[in-house]
Parts: structure tokens; sequence; C-alpha cells
């Protein structure tokens, strides 16, 4: 059984985290923590870290030790600086508290890019955990709208830059614009992603500690998650009806199966396929097919088969990317968003018209 | 010698007592053996022979036979003769002089002799000192009583006056007469106007008055009054037998004066089958159908067992039994209470009551009294509507209980381990 340790940091970390909470109960209702047990097939340790109490009240699936609460009034309002500083006063607390969980096989850290305490947490949190551990840490990083703000995309930049030169063994990229494709309203929209961040997480963890009728572990999945450029994401789809697991794998892979915008077939360098299912609905031809397919194009492709009986047919690809356009193009806004908040704070520095402004009362006392 | 006289005349008694144990109505019985004074006489009953006469130089007697004060014989004897006279019935008497003699007052020494004749009827057998004329006689005194009433149809409730007058219409004084006139049925006794009490006298051709009295009559109905009896003995003690009066009739028919009370109770309840642990509600209504009001009206109400009384308005429980009292209830007056029982058990039931009541029928002086008793419907309590829970063995109640405290525990742990 896998020592697995689930980190998520800031609002949008936690929230993910708590998704998966709710989901390893296995029930939708949300009382369901008061008659039911969290199907987590391996030894799964969570960790939710903020800086902002309130996003950590909002937890309804997370376990209330599970919960650091690192005091800094309300949270580090999306200025990594501040957020950084507080992590370096805090940090033997955190790892203190990681530390009391025992050991672990793996590692998951989950944020958002664009944050304050999750952005700013996050690289300094990986760096410390690979520097006192051995075990591989892997970032879950949820990119931001692109229409958020300068701020979000500024700190996206840095955060992800951060994450990677922190020593992580590998950033799966979950991206909002991409899946606000979903629709809905904001927080409909937010919670959808969330879930499916969960769905497949949660995926991926029975995968890895399931019997398979053909074997995909931990081994493999540090495999596919060190190739490429460090970049990774994950793709899923659970069919709804009777539907050939040829086409599962179809749309695991395509635009609505991924969490982040990309041509598998172009940018993907390594993949990991993981198939469950009922026997009679798992074709191996079927199968065969489509990985040879993939693997034609992106070279290696490790598959493994869950055998369910009665289960639809459900396909999780865990891609490592070699290139990302989406990313260069979000590097790209980036860039003129850090401008803009330079040329702004330079013109308000040099123009000083509010200083004018005052300055037309100097010497003057209020009469009455 | 007068001493010696009386030795002789207990003599005589005794030998005249053995005689008549002896009783024997043929047998010859010498009833006297000894001297008589000339003028003195000797009695046997309402017979007197008198020794008019003395002729002690003639050796001769002259002797005279009364019978109840009337001269029925008269003969001379000679020492040692006899003569005989009849007596009463068969019966003959014999007087034989023995002889005769001289003195103060000369003396016929004489023997008495009766036959024919039951020694026992014998009530007077003496001397008579100064002959017939002081003998006592014993007559037959007769008593007439008379009953009457002053009118022989009366209604109920109307008074009869009733008059008992005596008259001896016998021959001899009627004396330690004592009269009973017997308590009359179906009447009272209203007022009195003569009474008569103790022992009286009642002489010859006397006529009295002994009782004057009114009856009410209280039933209708023919009642013969009962007769007044005499008890009384004549003047020489000798009692008679019962002398009794006539029976005058009265006949008594119904009197529109009578009154009566006649109250109708009904007992109702709301529901005769019920749940147990339900109440009912019961009603009882009084009407007074009768003429005149009725007084101390009660009603006990009998609850059985199983069904328990909650209380009703105008119910007092008295000794633990509830109780309507009314002190009157007047004519066509109605009333209905009402009363709340609780079905405790299960099982059939019915509810009795026990009634009184009281009032004046115009007629009599004491008030009526009427009781009787009235039992309702049956009532079937069935189970309740939550009884089967307790019907249930402790387990039943323990296991969900700890179930629940179980649940309720874990989600309070639950709470606790995820409340932030």
């Amino acid at each position: 059984m896998l020592n697995i340790l689930i980190v998520g940091n800031g609002q949008c970390g936690n929230r993910i985290l708590d998704a998966i909470n709710r989901e390893a109960f296995g029930k939708k209702s949300r009382f369901a923590k008061f008659y039911s047990q969290q199907k987590y097939k391996s030894n799964v340790q969570t960790i939710a870290i903020n800086t902002a109490v309130n996003d950590l009240r909002e937890m309804k699936f997370t376990k209330a030790k599970d919960r650091i609460h690192i005091p800094h009034l309300h949270g580090v309002g999306a200025n990594r600086n501040v957020g950084k500083h507080v992590f370096d006063e805090n940090k033997t607390h955190i790892m203190r508290q990681i530390e009391e969980r025992g050991h672990f096989d793996v590692c998951f850290v989950m944020t958002s890019a664009s944050g304050g305490t999750g952005s700013s947490f996050t690289p300094m949190l990986v760096k410390e955990l690979k520097e006192k551990y051995d075990y591989p840490v892997y970032a879950l990083v949820v990119l931001p709208f692109r229409e958020e703000g300068t701020l979000y995309l500024q700190n996206a930049a840095f955060c992800l830059r951060d994450i990677r030169e922190s020593g992580a063994d590998g950033i799966i990229l979950a991206d909002n614009q991409y899946l606000k494709q979903m629709g809905g309203n904001v927080e409909s929209a937010y919670n959808g992603i969330n879930d499916m961040i969960a769905r497949r997480i949660l995926f991926l963890l029975d995968a890895l500690d399931s019997e398979m009728m053909m074997v995909t572990d931990l081994g493999d999945f540090k495999t596919v998650m060190s190739g490429g450029a460090g970049l990774a994401t994950i793709g899923f789809y659970e069919a709804e009806s009777e539907l050939p697991v040829r086409g599962a794998i179809q749309k695991a892979l395509s635009p609505s199966g991924l969490l982040f915008s990309t041509d598998v077939y172009e940018e993907a360098s390594r993949a990991m396929i993981i198939i469950r299912g009922d026997r009679e609905r798992l074709s191996i031809d079927e199968i065969s097919t489509e990985v040879e397919k993939l693997s034609s194009a992106v070279g290696h492709v490790f598959k493994g088969i869950i055998v369910r009986d009665g289960e639809l047919p459900q396909v999780l690809a865990v891609l490592t990317l070699e290139s990302a356009s989406e990313l260069e193009s979000l590097y790209a806004i980036a860039v003129d968003a850090i401008k803009q908040e330079r040329d702004k704070k330079d013109r308000v520095a040099n123009v000083k018209e509010v200083d004018r402004a005052f300055s037309q009362i100097d010497g003057m006392d209020p009469s009455y | 010698m007068v001493r010696s006289y009386r030795l002789l005349v207990i003599s005589a008694c005794m030998v005249f007592f053995c005689l008549a144990l002896a009783g024997n109505a043929s047998a010859t019985v010498e009833l006297y053996n000894k001297t008589i004074e000339m003028g003195d006489g000797y009695q046997i009953n309402n017979y007197v022979i008198d020794v008019t006469d003395v002729f002690s130089d003639a050796n001769t007697a002259s002797f005279y036979v009364y019978n109840n004060n009337n001269k029925v014989k008269e003969f001379l004897l000679s020492t040692g003769d006899s003569f005989e006279f009849d007596f009463e019935g068969d019966a003959k008497v014999k007087v034989t002089l023995l002889s005769v003699g001289s003195g103060t007052l000369p003396v016929a020494r004489v023997s008495i002799v009766i036959s024919n004749y039951k020694i026992s009827d014998i009530y007077m057998n003496d001397i008579v000192d100064g002959g017939h004329k002081y003998a006592t006689y014993s007559g037959t005194p007769n008593l007439k009583i008379t009953k009457t009433v002053d009118k022989s149809e009366i209604g109920v409730g109307d008074l009869v006056r009733v008059t008992v007058t005596v008259e001896n219409i016998g021959d001899d004084r009627a004396v330690d007469v004592i009269f009973q006139d017997p308590q009359q049925a179906k009447f009272v006794l209203y007022d009195t106007f003569v009474t008569h009490t103790g022992q009286t006298t009642v002489n010859v051709g006397e006529s009295k008055t002994l009782f004057v009295y009114q009856l009410k009559a209280t039933e209708s109905g023919t009642y013969p009054l009962l007769p007044t009896t005499a008890s009384f003995s004549n003047t020489a003690s000798l009692k008679f037998p019962q002398a009794s009066s006539n029976s005058p009739v009265v006949t008594v028919g119904a009197s529109e004066s009578l009154v009566s009370a006649e109250l109708e109770f009904t007992t109702t309840l709301d529901k005769y089958t019920v749940n147990r642990n339900d109440d009912i509600q019961g009603t009882i209504k009084i009407k007074n159908n009768g003429d005149t009001p009725a007084t101390a009206v009660t009603v006990s109400i009998l609850v059985p067992d199983g069904l328990d009384f909650k209380g009703g308005s105008g119910i007092e429980t008295i000794s633990g039994t509830p109780t309507i009292y009314l002190e009157s209830f007047g004519v066509q007056q109605e009333k209905e209470i009402s009363f709340t029982l609780k079905a405790a058990d299960v099982g059939t039931y019915t509810i009795s009551s026990k009634i009184s009541y009281l009032f004046n029928n115009g007629v009599d002086t004491q008030l009526q009294q009427v009781s009787s008793d009235s039992v309702t419907n049956s009532i079937y309590v069935t189970k309740g509507k939550y009884d089967y829970l307790f019907e249930q063995p402790l387990y039943m109640y323990a296991a969900p209980l700890i179930i629940i405290g179980a649940i309720a525990g874990w989600i309070f742990y639950r709470h606790k381990q995820y409340k932030f």
C-alpha cells in the first residue's frame, strides 16, 4: 500500500483538496462524512495550508486536524513576496506537521499559480520537501483565467518558474481558462474544475495502488513524469453509456478530457493510459489500437487495465509535454502584465500627481 | 266455735276437691255434713238451701230452696228424714236432717248429697250467713260491642270517623273488662277523640262509648275494619268467651289528592367503543315527570375498575363514588349533568347508577322514598393507538436507543473531527 501525501496550498489548493476528500467518500451528499468512510486504497494523508482562516473554514470534508492555519491577517493579498516571508516564518511549524504524519512514497502539492498564499508557499514547500525527503513531489498547478488581472498573471508566471526551480519532480497543469468551456457561473465553474481535478487525482491514486491486468505503478508514473519539459497534464473520460473503450480513450485525449490545452499527438513526450471497466467492455484490440496510435506519436505509452465488474469504461491519461504552446501564450500575456504593473508603479513614483494636488494647500490652515 | 267451723269448712273443701279430682258426673257426693244455724243457708252454685226454722222440741226443721233468689221448694223434715230436689240438668240434691240442737240459735245438723253432677262444675259451695238474701248469685254478662263509621266510601287521604260502643245486655255485671282495638292496615290514625285503657266494669244494661277516632286512608281498596274485642268476667269472677264487635267495611277509592314525583334518569355516553386511554363523555339527564317535587335526589355512579372517573360538573366523589346530590327537583324540571371517564384498561364495561329520591305524596305524613338502578349499554375498550409500544420487550426499546445513541455519538464525533 502506498503512502501518499496531498497538500493543498491557498484557497484553490484547499478547495481541490476538499473536493478530493469529498470524492473519496464516494457520495455526493454533504452529510456523507457522517455515515460513510473515505475509500482511499492507499494511506492518503491530506493537509490544507492557508493564511486565510475563512478559506479553511469553508472546507467541509477535510478533518480539522488536517487544516493548518498560518496566521497572517486574512491572507497575503496576492503578494507573493509577503507570502514567501510568511512561509519562512512558519516553515518549521509546517514541516513539523508534515513530519508528524510519517513517511510517504509520493507527494502531490496543489495550488493555484495566481493567488498569494498558494503561489508563494508551494515553491518553497516543494523545495523544503525535496531537501528533507527523498520521495517524489509533484505540483498540480491551476493556471488563472486570462482576464483575472495583471497581478494574477504575473504571479502565475513567476510561480511556475519558481516551482520548476524548486526541484519538483513534475508539474501537472490545469488551466482555468481552458476549463471554463464547461460554462456556468463563476462558482459552479470553479467547483466543476475542482471536481474534475479531484476525480482525476483519485483515479490516479486508485490506479497506482490497484491490481491490474496490465500493470502501471508508481515507478511508471515517475518515468512518465520525468519525461518532457517537466510539465504534464491529465486527460480523463468516464463513459456515461455504452461507449466502446476506443471512444473513451479518444475522449480522454481530446480537449474536453484534458485539464490543459494541448495537442497530445504534437506536444506530448510520454504518456500513461489507465483504463478501468467491466471485462466485457474492455476490448484489448481497441485499446491496443488507440495506444499504438498514441505511442506512434509520442514515443512510449504505459498502459494499465483495471477490471471492475459492471463498470462502464473510464480512461485516465497522464501526459508529459515537450512543449506547451498554450503556456507560451500565457507567458506572453504575463510579460505584458508584468510590464503594465511596473509601468504603473514607475508612473506613480515619478509623476506624483497626487503630491502636487496636496502641495496647493501648503502653509495654509483651516478657518472655522 | 268460729275456728272449728272454719276447720270444718276446710275439711269439707278438701273432700270436695278430692271428689272433684276424681270427678264423675254420676257419682254421689256428700257436699256437707255439719250443722247450720237457723236463718243461715247453704249455697250450691245459684241454689241456696235456707234453714228457716228449727224445732228442737219436735226434732224437726223446715227448709226453703231458692234458685237465683227465687224460691223453688220448701219442706219440713224430721230427724232422719230426707228431701231431694232437682238441681242443674239431671242432677239431684238430697238434704237429710240428721239432728237438731237448741242454743242461742237452734241448729240443724244436715247432710247434703249431690248426685249426677260433675263436681268440677260447682263454683260455689258454702254456708251463707243470713240465708239466700245474702248469697252471691252468678249471672252472664253479655257485652255487645258496636263499631260504626261515619262514612263507608272515602278516597285515599280522606278521613273516616270510627266510633266503638259497648252495651251489657247480659244479666250480670261484666268486670275486669279489657277492650282491644287493633291497628288498622291501610289506614293511619289521624286523630283520637275518645280512648279507653285499662280494666273497666260494664254493668247490666249499661252502654258506654269506648273509642272515637279518625283514620286516614292511605291506599285504595275495600277494607273491613278489624273488630274491637273485649275479655271480661262476671261478678262471680267467671271468665267468659271474648266478645267481639262487628267489622264495618270501608271502601277507599283512588283520590285525586295523591301525588308523586316520577324522576326519569337517562345515562348516555358519546361513544361505546373507545381506544384505551381515550376519554368518554357521559351525560346523565334527569327529568321530573311527576306532579310533585322530589327532594334529596341522589345518583351514585358506580364506575367499574378499568374505567377512571376524571370529573364532572356538579359531581362530588364521596367515599370513592362519584355522586350527584340535588336538594330539590321541581315538577317538569330537567337537568343534564356531564362527566368524563377515561378508559384505563382494555375490556367490556357497563356503568351502573344507583338512584334514590324522596317526595311527599300528599297523603302520608312521612316522605316516600324511591330507589332504582340503571345500567348503561356495554362500553368496549380496545387497545390504544400506541399500546403495542408497551407490549414490546425491553430490548425492543433498548436496541433502537443504543443504535440512535451510537449514531448520535458518531455524528458528534464526526462533527468534532471536521469542525474547524
